[in-house]
């Protein structure tokens, strides 16, 4: 009798053990269904699920150039525009990558500008297999959340399990004092050539 | 509660027939949590099912088949080289002959997909080119879902597309109507 | 005999105890929310307020009849403008500040406000972390609505769960009512700001 209310005890013991640990080792909820992260560096192929990136280049400028139903716009901030420069290219199917956040080297996270009206070059980029097409992420960072940073790349802003892309951006030239080296007073965003193509 | 029922021990008897109930239920619970879990999951299987493109019916050149409730065949499929596109990728349009059946367009074509497929497995979606427009009298999918046919109508759909030059060889144009996925209907290319 | 009784009984106890204790705490939660609330505090206004998600900092307030910020006005509209510093405390890009102002004792034929970006009027953009703007609230008015010389405008926050109680997810909620900043409200004439 003795030894088995020793044994009952133990048994008891165990679970309550085992209990606390599974509850204190659980992921959460928002981590259970958190996008998946793909790590690449700059100017390398990032494979996410349903889309190719690599991100070929980031300027930095005080003021943006656009021009907006033909009128002429100059955009400023209070921190510093970063325009990155992406290659992109769907894997299996045509598909749209829309989703860009700046994310800091403190975790700070900086979503894509909402303050660019509608353009060919902006997201959501529509995305083919086996075609490369070039797109734009346009942020407003503070030059203090540069050196250290990523840019994350997803086809969609809320995609639970979806990949990610997640591009270090080590690769920048930054200056002694922590901020980008180059930063340009104006970026003309129609400068580039424009694409021709789109989705109907 | 242990603490009350402790108290009273069963008789031989009860004790064969709680240890038969035990294994019973035991039994049960291997048939039953299965059982739940296609139940629980049914709706959405189903749901994923009349979203995807996943099942090809292959269709011979020039045969008409029925899908969506009218009778479809590939009327043309031509690619070529479009000025201002990039080296390396083609301008394709897929035309298709449609007889109206069921004129309800607007239930029948719903999410209506034309689309090209290679040999891997890839897909294309169809395209805006500038430059590059579709014949005189040929409506893309979803106008021609608006386009008020009525039943016994022959339309033309079609579609604009951007493939690159190594897909070209082997594309087959696809088409996916909401009221038949799974299903898609894949047409054999025009022979050379 | 005597021992079902007895189990009986203990068994009543043990599940009563329960209902017990919840009855007891529910009934002192519902004696203490009757007492009277307290009234929210006067806030400064000529400094950065802790609001939840934002540091707020009212700069100014005025009536205008004309465009505001690229705010279009309904004929005979005239329309109450906030101008207020905001910065984003959190550690995401953020645009969940529509309830953040509201002014008090006016009616107002919508209480949505418009909110522009005062930099270059884009309305409602997402405001990241760290980056203090400028923004302008916009309350459209009857024209004939009288605005009092000094206004209060309340002030909404949330307070901030790592882990809120369905999901498991950090995030902002229980908005309530952190206080009331007033403010001299301008008339401006015809020309606008």
């Amino acid at each position: 009798m003795k030894i088995r209310a020793i044994g009952n005890l133990a048994i008891l013991a165990a679970t309550v053990a085992l209990s606390y640990g599974m509850q204190v080792s659980k992921p959460h909820y928002a981590e259970l269904t958190a996008p998946i992260p793909i790590d690449g560096a700059m100017h390398d192929t990032v494979r996410a699920r349903s889309f190719d990136v690599r991100l070929d280049k980031v300027v930095f400028a005080r003021t943006l150039k656009t021009e907006q139903f033909g009128q002429e716009r100059l955009l400023t901030t209070s921190g510093l525009w970063a325009v990155a420069t992406t290659n992109l290219a769907a894997t299996g199917t045509s598909t749209t990558v829309a989703d860009g956040t700046w994310q800091g080297p403190t975790g700070l996270r900086y979503h894509q500008t909402e303050r660019l009206s509608y353009r060919q070059d902006m997201p959501p980029h529509a995305v083919d297999p086996g075609l490369d097409r070039s797109g734009l992420f346009v942020f407003e960072v503070p030059p203090d959340q540069i050196r250290g940073a990523s840019v994350l790349i997803a086809a969609r802003q809320f995609a639970p399990l979806d990949a990610q892309a997640r591009i270090s951006l080590d690769a920048l030239p930054i200056g002694a004092d922590g901020q980008p080296a180059d930063v340009l007073p104006e970026y003309d965003m129609d400068a580039a050539v424009p694409s021709v193509q789109g989705k109907s | 509660m242990s603490a009350v029922s402790t108290d009273l021990e069963p008789a031989g008897d009860d004790r064969q027939a709680e240890k038969k109930g035990r294994r019973r239920s035991l039994v049960a619970l291997a048939i039953l949590l299965p059982l739940t879990l296609a139940e629980t999951s049914y709706d959405s299987v189903r749901e994923w099912l009349r979203g995807e493109d996943l099942i090809a019916r292959d269709v011979e050149f020039g045969q008409s088949v029925p899908f969506g409730g009218s009778e479809w065949r590939l009327a043309d499929l031509r690619g070529g080289k479009a000025g201002r596109l990039p080296e390396h990728t083609f301008a394709v349009i897929a035309t298709f002959s449609v007889t109206v059946g069921d004129p309800d367009l607007q239930k029948q074509w719903l999410g209506c997909k034309v689309m090209l497929t290679d040999a891997a497995g890839r897909r294309w979606l169809p395209d805006f080119i500038s430059g590059v427009s579709l014949p005189d009298g040929v409506m893309n999918c979803t106008s021609a879902i608006f386009s008020g046919a009525k039943k016994g109508d022959v339309i033309t759909v079609g579609e604009t597309f951007i493939v690159p030059e190594d897909a070209v060889k082997t594309i087959r144009p696809a088409v996916g109507l909401g009221s038949e996925r799974p299903w898609f209907l894949r047409f054999q290319r025009p022979p050379k | 005999m005597f021992k079902t009784a007895r189990s009986r009984f203990q068994t009543w106890v043990t599940a009563g105890a329960g209902t017990i204790a919840a009855l007891l705490v529910a009934g002192l939660m519902g004696a203490f929310g009757a007492l009277p609330a307290h009234a929210p505090p006067q806030l400064p206004p000529d400094a950065a307020i802790d609001a939840g998600r934002w540091w707020v900092q009212p700069a100014r307030a005025y009536v205008s009849r004309a465009k505001v910020y690229g705010v279009a006005l309904k004929p005979g509209q005239k329309a109450l403008v906030l101008e207020t510093d905001l910065t984003n405390r959190t550690a995401q890009s953020d645009k969940a500040y529509f309830n953040v102002f509201k002014p008090d004792g006016i009616d107002l034929p919508d209480p949505m406000p418009m909110i522009a970006l005062a930099r270059d009027q884009t309305l409602t953009p997402e405001l990241h972390p760290g980056m203090t703007e400028r923004m302008a609230y916009v309350w459209p008015l009857a024209g004939d609505a009288i605005v009092p010389a000094t206004l209060s405008f309340g002030i909404t926050a949330e307070i901030f769960k790592p882990r809120d109680n369905l999901y498991g997810t950090p995030g902002w909620f229980n908005p309530y009512r952190l206080g009331t900043v007033t403010m001299p409200v301008a008339d401006l004439p015809e020309s606008g700001s």
